[in-house]
């Protein structure tokens, strides 16, 4: 720890080493096969450590250069030309947290039940999925986006077929099927793009999208590229793939992808919605299928007999919120949507860090309580802040999109305000049922969660309540986020060649 | 206004392509027609994104080569194929090592067929309740009887007694 911070005070003083947090873990990625042959322990702190590493970095460099924007030429190529990262607050955020997500939901520190090699091929996906979602937080040109995209989808791919199990196998190909359906749309909307403004440079192409995208064929583009970023996002149409994924990948993996993957692509989305689509048939688009997404969800989440397809199918609804949130237009439409993504970062990938033991069916949890009181009082209030019950933070995300649906006012939110309303009345069935199944006075076998996976939950359960506690200074910060994610200006001005920060 | 029409037509192409592909990727009911559904709508996709860089005439991109006046053909389009169809190899190869796989757990490749083995399995390994669990087959129950598991006849009205004595 010692020796990481005095290394990270080395490193932090110039914005060059933004590329570490997706070059450290994907040259450790690449390293591990070889390193395992060498020395198995060797490989398996590799990977602790780099990510160790690269949050310690990127914390540094935000502690550093503080909250405004910058932006970073890669290798010195200034950007219409060149490559960048550019590294708002959110973006740095996110970069922050993709780090420590990954290490409180590490499959295994040891060796695991696969042996040496198996444990060295998962840690080494598992640096590829760390490495490419990082680089989607940060990357600005779409290009990069595409690439990373398609990195952290093949590293998933091979993350949830690792229990080895035929469902996992059939889950995965579907997976992967529809996964490469939605990157042929997304190529053929980064293509339309190209044809239009040619550049992929996000900047770039948002000065020049207010004369040549308002039309058809950009609504075209940004209706391909939603659908193709919207595999990952859990977006309506497209997201088959979940019940079956989460209920056969390690149940860890899962808590990843629902929380921590599906954001990056919905980040992308906001940035794609922010910078070159501010037109409101976009929006109006997102919104209907984010509420296809919440009826769909919630409806199967009420139906669903075991506990990981439950969470999954839920997880479906919220993204939907998510994206209902992300479609009102203005200030409040960023932060409703920031506010309900973070929330269910944290309470998604808790919920899933608890089903790691209770992965089987609902009825076979009754009585769960008498064995493990902390973990069923840890999945009533996430249940609880997942519902929305007043002072929990999950209510001030939820308040916050029904206010801007009502400020909206069209018809179209006003059918939205009602889905979100009678999704929150499914929700609060089914999870009640579970909650009172917990409480059951049956006692049944159920086998506690691990200590490690209820310290992490404990340790995000923790996390909610000093949220609800310090409200409002979490409040305006992320405010400031959500207004300082919504200035198109602000993007092109920092992220244009004049004022990219060059290492010469 | 022959370029003009070549491109028109090569466009048309591109986008036939890649519709051929989506569609036969969400009709077709065999996982192998499925990948190569996919390689068409890859395909079509990819010839799209190299027609936004073409140019009539237009020579390599290579400067030094030839003639620097003369128009070239816009590099970026060519390296984000060359970068897509990379992609497309490795996910296609993971498909195909996957299909193998798959066809060794189920020793079927039929979606229909798998889909109904993998809900089984899912709830199977889920917990004890395969028979209530057997999911939405939307107006396909009287088609493909769930396999009789020797419950109670009307055991699946109440599935909490039933699951309770089970395990």
């Amino acid at each position: 720890m010692i020796a990481d911070m005095t290394l990270s005070r080395l490193l932090a003083a110039d914005v060059g080493y933004l590329v570490l947090p997706v070059v450290l873990p994907l040259l450790g990625a690449f390293l591990m096969q070889p390193l395992a042959r060498v020395s198995a322990r060797g490989a398996r702190i590799l990977g602790p450590l780099l990510l160790v590493l690269s949050a310690g970095i990127t914390a540094q460099l935000w502690l550093q250069l503080g909250d405004a924007p910058f932006s970073l030429a890669i290798g010195g190529f200034a950007a219409p030309l060149g490559i960048l990262f550019y590294a708002d607050r959110i973006a740095l955020l996110f970069a922050l947290a993709i780090p420590v997500f990954a290490l409180l939901f590490w499959p295994e520190f040891g060796p695991g039940a696969g042996g040496r090699d198996q444990a060295a091929r998962r840690d080494a996906l598992m640096l590829l999925l760390v490495a490419a979602a990082t680089g989607l937080a940060l990357s600005g040109d779409l290009f990069n986006i595409y690439v990373f995209y398609e990195l952290a989808a093949v590293a998933s791919f091979g993350l949830v077929a690792l229990t080895g199990t035929g469902r996992s196998q059939v889950a995965t190909f579907r997976y992967l099927m529809i996964s490469a359906f939605g990157s042929v749309f997304a190529l053929l909307g980064i293509a339309i793009l190209y044809m239009q403004t040619g550049t992929l440079n996000l900047a770039q192409i948002a000065q020049l999208a207010p004369e040549t995208l308002p039309n058809p064929i950009g609504l075209a583009a940004f209706a391909l590229m939603l659908i193709g970023f919207g595999v990952k996002a859990e977006l309506f149409p497209v997201n088959t793939w979940v019940p079956e994924v989460y209920a056969g990948a390690p149940a860890r993996v899962s808590a990843l992808l629902a929380g921590l993957v599906s954001k990056l692509a919905v980040l992308v989305v906001v940035r794609l919605l922010v910078l070159i689509f501010p037109q409101p048939e976009a929006a109006e688009l997102m919104l209907v299928l984010g509420v296809l997404g919440i009826l769909t969800g919630e409806l199967a989440a009420w139906r669903a007999k075991d506990f990981p397809r439950m969470l999954a199918f839920s997880s479906i609804g919220q993204l939907g919120m998510v994206f209902v949130a992300f479609s009102i237009s203005g200030e409040i439409g960023l932060l409703a949507g920031l506010a309900v993504m973070l929330h269910h970062l944290i309470v998604k990938s808790a919920l899933f860090g608890l089903a790691v033991r209770w992965s089987g069916s609902l009825e076979a949890l009754s009585g769960a309580a008498g064995v493990s009181p902390l973990a069923s009082a840890l999945f009533v209030l996430f249940a609880l802040s997942l519902i929305g019950v007043p002072p929990l933070p999950g209510f001030w995300a939820k308040i916050l999109v029904l206010i801007g649906l009502a400020e909206g006012g069209t018809p179209l939110d006003m059918m939205a305000l009602m889905a979100l309303l009678l999704a929150t009345a499914i929700e609060a069935s089914y999870l009640f049922r579970v909650a009172i199944r917990l409480y059951e006075d049956t006692p049944t076998p159920v086998p506690p969660p691990a200590r490690r996976d209820l310290g992490v939950a404990a340790l995000l359960g923790a996390l909610l309540l000093a949220v609800t506690v310090g409200l409002k200074p979490v409040a305006d910060r992320l405010g400031e986020d959500a207004a300082q994610l919504g200035e198109r200006a602000l993007y092109i001005q920092t992220a244009l060649p004049s004022h990219v920060a060059r290492k010469d | 206004m022959m370029s003009f029409t070549f491109e028109t037509v090569v466009l048309i192409g591109a986008l036939g392509l890649a519709v051929i592909g989506a569609l036969g990727m969400v009709i077709s009911n065999h996982l192998f027609r499925m990948l190569l559904a996919l390689a068409i709508a890859e395909s079509g996709a990819n010839l799209l994104i190299v027609l936004t860089g073409f140019r009539a005439g237009g020579v390599a991109p290579i400067l030094g080569a030839g003639d620097p006046a003369a128009s070239m053909v816009d590099p970026i389009p060519q390296v984000l194929v060359l970068t897509a169809i990379v992609i497309g190899v490795g996910v296609q190869a993971l498909a195909v090592a996957l299909l193998i796989k798959v066809y060794q757990a189920y020793g079927t490749l039929d979606v229909r067929e798998l889909r109904d083995r993998m809900d089984a399995d899912v709830a199977a390994a889920a917990g004890v309740e395969a028979d209530a669990s057997q999911d939405a087959p939307a107006g396909g129950r009287p088609l493909s009887p769930a396999p009789s598991r020797g419950t109670a006849g009307f055991g699946r009205r109440s599935p909490a007694p039933a699951d309770g004595l089970r395990p």
